[in-house]
């Protein structure tokens, strides 16, 4: 009977998750770099509007996500490069389980997502507090139970999706490519639960927004467990 | 020719004591995404030597080396490393493999690409160092992998295979794409270091083949088209070459290839018949060699 890809050998190679979390850093600075950047100047841009306090508070936790996802695209990067230059077909041939390239790509999509929101939350708010704007339980609310969810979430989803797709399709680049097309794809369900969200009694707003995020989790952590299981090894082979 | 089989068994340890390694393949399929490239394959290795794995292109040789390296399931069949099924980790620990591809991660130094790879197989600092001064690059330990030379991003690439002793190895055309200098340095290099040990090591070039291997498993469509001993191979032609002197008008130069007149005799018992005749018409012969290679009957 075949054996489950998701299956190999035991759990005796060491792990590889901070060797690819300071790989990731090294190939998607550009983009975590970016996201960092943009978030910051959003935050300085509102902090300095007409109506700084009011704009700051509701919109910057608004838009921090999808900084976070464009941002911390180099864990999709590092994936997909792993699979076309044949890392993957030694580090298999070394006993290390399908499911754990996955889980890597996801931890080091989580660490760049770490990175972007601790600086841009510190900067942010700290900004913020020096601009003598109120920090609110709205605020509070909104970074804990959107901001930071949503960011792991659509991250998370992001280069679950890119990576899924990037092992059963034919290695291209560019734009019209898997990593190219992922932060559209990304960016969609922290857009999406923002429009649920507005249309359920404001009461809700945050249990809508939360709940989401942990299902989006959910789907991913699922997602890639059914993959890591379906998906045959040849999938993480270069084609070259 | 045997059309498949297995070489005979052998005693279970070698005369210094290390134990003796064992490859074996039950009814091996498999292939990429449902359809076959290797079909009901069967053979035990134990005797360790160079198995030279030859073939056309599309006939499974990397197929094969990736089954054995646990890197593809098998459809069906089993492959076990001295009694071990693939899947086990201590299965995977007794063997190395080398892929035809490089497999540097983007963006590293050669330092930290070997790094790398000395985590994944729990290699000492030590033992990298070691490597890295028996294939000689020490001096590009801080250049970008991708800037190398071809034969650089081979010895770098072929580093990782020897941290540790393993007593397999599985070497998918590593001189490929190689001048025929260097590649002649790079076997030579690849040889010296699994020395005594069971190399199975895929080539396309015949010559290199011959000169290497005791055994030779040839693959066609999948199958195994032969399996034995390179010395057992004869060639379905026997054809020699004679460079001489003053054999104008003796030899048919109609069969003249390069400097050497062709003879084609039933064996090789009969070249010592043919030199004395050649001799005894007043030619002189500076020399005699075998123009086929037995290994290219594989190919047809």
């Amino acid at each position: 009977m075949r054996e489950p890809s998701g299956a190999g050998p035991d759990d005796r190679v060491p792990s590889l998750a901070w060797t690819t979390i300071r790989r990731t850093f090294a190939i998607g600075w550009r983009y975590l770099a970016i996201g960092t950047a943009l978030s910051l100047i959003l935050a300085l841009a509102l902090l300095g509007s007409a109506r700084h306090g009011t704009a700051f508070v509701t919109t910057f936790p608004l838009e921090v996500p999808l900084f976070a996802v464009l941002g911390s695209m180099g864990g999709l990067m590092t994936f997909t490069s792993d699979r076309t230059k044949g890392v993957f077909e030694y580090l298999i041939a070394y006993g290390i389980r399908s499911r754990t390239l996955f889980i890597d790509g996801l931890v080091s999509t989580a660490a760049m997502v770490a990175i972007i929101l601790g600086l841009s939350l510190a900067v942010g708010l700290g900004a913020a507090g020096a601009d003598r704007v109120a920090l609110n339980e709205n605020l509070w609310k909104s970074l804990s139970l959107y901001t930071v969810p949503m960011s792991f979430a659509g991250a998370l989803f992001t280069a679950a999706v890119g990576m899924i797709w990037s092992s059963v399709s034919t290695p291209r680049t560019g734009i019209n490519s898997p990593i190219g097309i992922a932060p559209m794809v990304g960016i969609a369900p922290t857009v999406l639960v923002l429009i649920v969200a507005e249309s359920v009694p404001f009461s809700e707003f945050y249990y809508v927004t939360a709940g989401s995020a942990g299902a989006i989790v959910a789907a991913v952590v699922g997602l890639l467990a059914v993959s890591a299981r379906l998906m045959g090894r040849e999938r993480f082979l270069s084609p070259l | 020719m045997r059309s498949s089989g297995a070489i005979a068994a052998q005693p279970s340890g070698l005369a210094d004591g290390r134990p003796r390694h064992r490859i074996e393949l039950r009814a091996v399929s498999s292939g990429y995404h449902g359809k076959r490239v290797l079909e009901d394959v069967s053979f035990v290795i134990e005797d360790p030597s160079i198995y030279v794995v030859l073939g056309p292109n599309g006939a499974g040789k990397t197929t094969l080396f990736r089954t054995i390296a646990g890197i593809l399931e098998p459809y069906s069949g089993t492959v076990t490393i001295d009694g071990l099924d693939i899947g086990r980790h201590e299965a995977r620990t007794r063997l190395q493999y080398l892929s035809h591809i490089d497999g540097i991660p983007d963006g590293l130094r050669v330092e930290e690409a070997l790094r790398f790879y000395a985590t994944v197989q729990g290699a000492t600092d030590r033992e990298v160092d070691k490597v890295v001064r028996l294939l000689g690059i020490e001096e590009l330990r801080d250049r970008y992998f991708s800037v190398l030379s071809q034969g650089q991003k081979k010895r770098v690439s072929i580093a990782r295979v020897f941290f540790h002793e393993r007593g397999i190895y599985l070497l998918d055309e590593p001189t490929s794409n190689l001048d025929p200098k260097l590649a002649r340095e790079i076997r030579d290099l690849v040889l010296a270091l699994s020395k005594d040990d069971l190399v199975l090591y895929s080539s396309h070039n015949l010559f290199e083949a011959k000169e290497i291997g005791k055994y030779v498993l040839a693959l066609r469509g999948g199958k195994i088209g032969y399996f034995g001993l390179l010395s057992e191979l004869r060639p379905s032609r026997y054809v020699i070459g004679i460079r001489a002197d003053g054999a104008e008008g003796l030899l048919p130069s109609s069969s003249k290839k390069g400097d050497y007149y062709l003879q084609e005799l039933a064996g090789p018992q009969d070249v010592p018949k043919l030199v004395e005749e050649l001799i005894a018409k007043g030619i002189r012969i500076r020399e005699v060699k075998e123009m086929e290679n037995p290994l290219e009957d594989l190919f047809s």
